[in-house]
């Protein structure tokens, strides 16, 4: 949590809570957790201690849970997948949404249809994609393609549209050709939302594989926390959770960093299309 | 400019027609099994003929409850929670940390620990919707209340406001936006969480509707069950939008 702007002016900077308070609050809680549990205060199965928390993370990586498939495989299995959907949906939505963008026409006619898709629930597709393609890999690489497709496809449509006129009109006034005005105006204008579209698409991905892996799996980190439930493994779905909020936390500063690296002239775009 | 607008809406009308015409034309062609890939005339009137209005109305009335509960509470507490830290900067302190630990864990992942916690019943799936619409309400909330203009606080100061009422009076109203956008981003992560909820544990709601379609191997209520659910959350979606924009007024894009 960045603490930009400034909270309320009355306040001056000698009242400024210290640096310490936020990561003492985290340990103070830890501990005291730990302390409840030993004392008995905690049913284990509803909130196991964090010092059982730690073995168990310690027997993920060693003797992994189903046992045999460690931590690694699910990590690997779960980012394979969103890795397959993610670039499936990125190669089809940039083409698409240039288009769509650039040719007026082509937009009103498309609007329904995107409006109506965005709309429908990625999970809601999941019964459909088990009918069609089987409960196997297909369907979820698809799923998360769907999911992703229509956010990168919104923004890319919308960094096109709403190119600066103004830019426009100088080019043509230079005597720039229609593919030479879009090649080497709407294409660079828009990139940045494009690229936020895409960081904002890969969170919406992994939100969706956490779904889609409870189904009809046992590999991959939505299928280990489930899957742990049904073997009263309260704690193998609690490690697995932080497990995937550590991935989703890495995985969208990895693309910030990248969109900080790529594209140094634009920061921070706030307006982006969910 | 109204004649050219008039044109967007029948091009509009026609991409709907044209998509739904050969989704009808491609289902009847016979290339593939109608079980597999209904036209839509069948899907919706076989629904219909399957589904009792009673019944429908009872997946649909069931899923909306749920989000209703898990909606209200999220939302509203975000809110409050989102003001409170951005207005107090110790309770930043001291609350922030823990929020933003637990905020990076999708909602869906909570599913498995609500079962755990509060069994298979309504608070479960209640939990995991207050999840959804609770961070995204929060970390708007929030960012709307730490980017207020500062002039716009001092020109308050200088006329004499402080305390509660010029929390009230000039930072919320100016936060409002951000609010808005959290509003409705959190609806629609609701949405998607009750569904995904009640296709791993529910004995009613439209997410169940079309799983159990699933095990009888009826496309065609699935189909139907999917749409019906994107009309869903395209109508409560534009209604939510249009209270927001009546009580804002048209000038704030959102």
């Amino acid at each position: 949590m960045a603490r930009s702007g400034p909270t309320s002016p009355d306040r001056g900077a000698a009242r400024r809570p210290p640096g310490w308070l936020g990561p003492g609050v985290l340990a103070a809680a830890v501990v005291a957790w730990e302390g409840a549990a030993r004392a008995g205060w905690l049913v284990p199965f509803y909130f196991p201690a964090p010092s059982r928390l730690a073995d168990t993370l310690r027997e993920l990586l060693v003797v992994g849970f189903p046992q045999g498939v460690g931590m690694g495989t699910h990590i690997g299995v779960t980012l394979g997948r969103i890795a397959q959907g993610y670039a499936l949906a990125i190669a089809l939505a940039i083409p698409a949404g240039l288009l769509i963008g650039w040719v007026p026409a082509l937009d009103r006619l498309a609007l329904p249809v995107v409006t109506f898709c965005r709309s429908v629930a990625t999970l809601s597709l999941l019964p459909l994609a088990i009918a069609w393609f089987g409960v196997g890999e297909l369907s979820k690489v698809l799923l998360i393609a769907y999911a992703c497709f229509w956010v990168v496809l919104a923004n890319v449509v919308a960094g096109v549209k709403y190119v600066d006129p103004l830019l426009v009109r100088a080019a043509r006034s230079l005597d720039t050709g229609p593919a030479g005005i879009f090649l080497r105006v709407a294409l660079p204008a828009a990139l940045p939302r494009a690229f936020a579209g895409m960081r904002v698409a890969l969170g919406v991905g992994f939100m969706t594989i956490v779904g889609v892996e409870m189904v009809g799996t046992i590999q991959g980190l939505g299928a280990l926390i489930l899957e742990a439930r049904t073997f009263f493994r309260s704690d193998v779905t609690l490690v697995g959770m932080a497990v995937i909020g550590l991935c989703g936390l890495a995985l969208s500063t990895l693309l910030e960093r990248l969109e900080r690296l790529l594209l140094p002239w634009h920061r921070g775009l706030e307006s982006v299309r969910r | 400019m109204s004649g050219r607008r008039r044109g967007d809406v029948w091009l509009s009308v026609a991409g709907a027609a044209g998509v739904i015409l050969a989704w009808e034309a491609v289902a009847r062609s016979g290339a593939v099994s109608p079980a597999v890939f209904p036209p839509p005339s069948v899907a919706l009137g076989g629904s219909l003929h399957r589904l009792s209005p009673g019944e429908l109305g009872q997946h649909v009335g069931a899923s909306l409850l749920r989000i209703g509960w898990g909606f209200g509470i999220g939302a509203g507490l975000g809110v409050v929670l989102g003001i409170a830290l951005g207005w107090y900067r110790w309770l930043a302190a001291l609350v922030g940390p823990l929020v933003e630990l637990v905020r990076p864990i999708p909602p869906l992942a909570w599913i498995p620990m609500a079962i755990v916690w509060f069994g298979l019943g309504e608070p479960s799936k209640v939990f995991v919707i207050f999840l959804g619409a609770f961070f995204p309400v929060f970390t708007n909330a929030y960012k709307g209340m730490t980017s207020i203009d500062p002039v716009l606080l001092r020109a308050a100061q200088t006329m004499g406001l402080a305390g509660p009422r010029l929390l009230f009076q000039v930072a919320i109203p100016a936060a409002m936006p951000d609010l808005a956008t959290g509003i409705r981003v959190g609806w629609g992560l609701s949405f998607a969480v009750v569904i995904a909820a009640e296709l791993i544990a529910a004995d009613r709601g439209m997410g169940f509707m079309i799983m159990r379609a699933r095990e009888f191997g009826d496309v065609g209520v699935i189909v139907f069950g999917i749409l019906l659910i994107g009309t869903t959350n395209l109508v409560t979606d534009y209604a939510i939008g249009g209270v927001i924009r009546r009580r804002l007024g048209r000038w704030h894009p959102i």
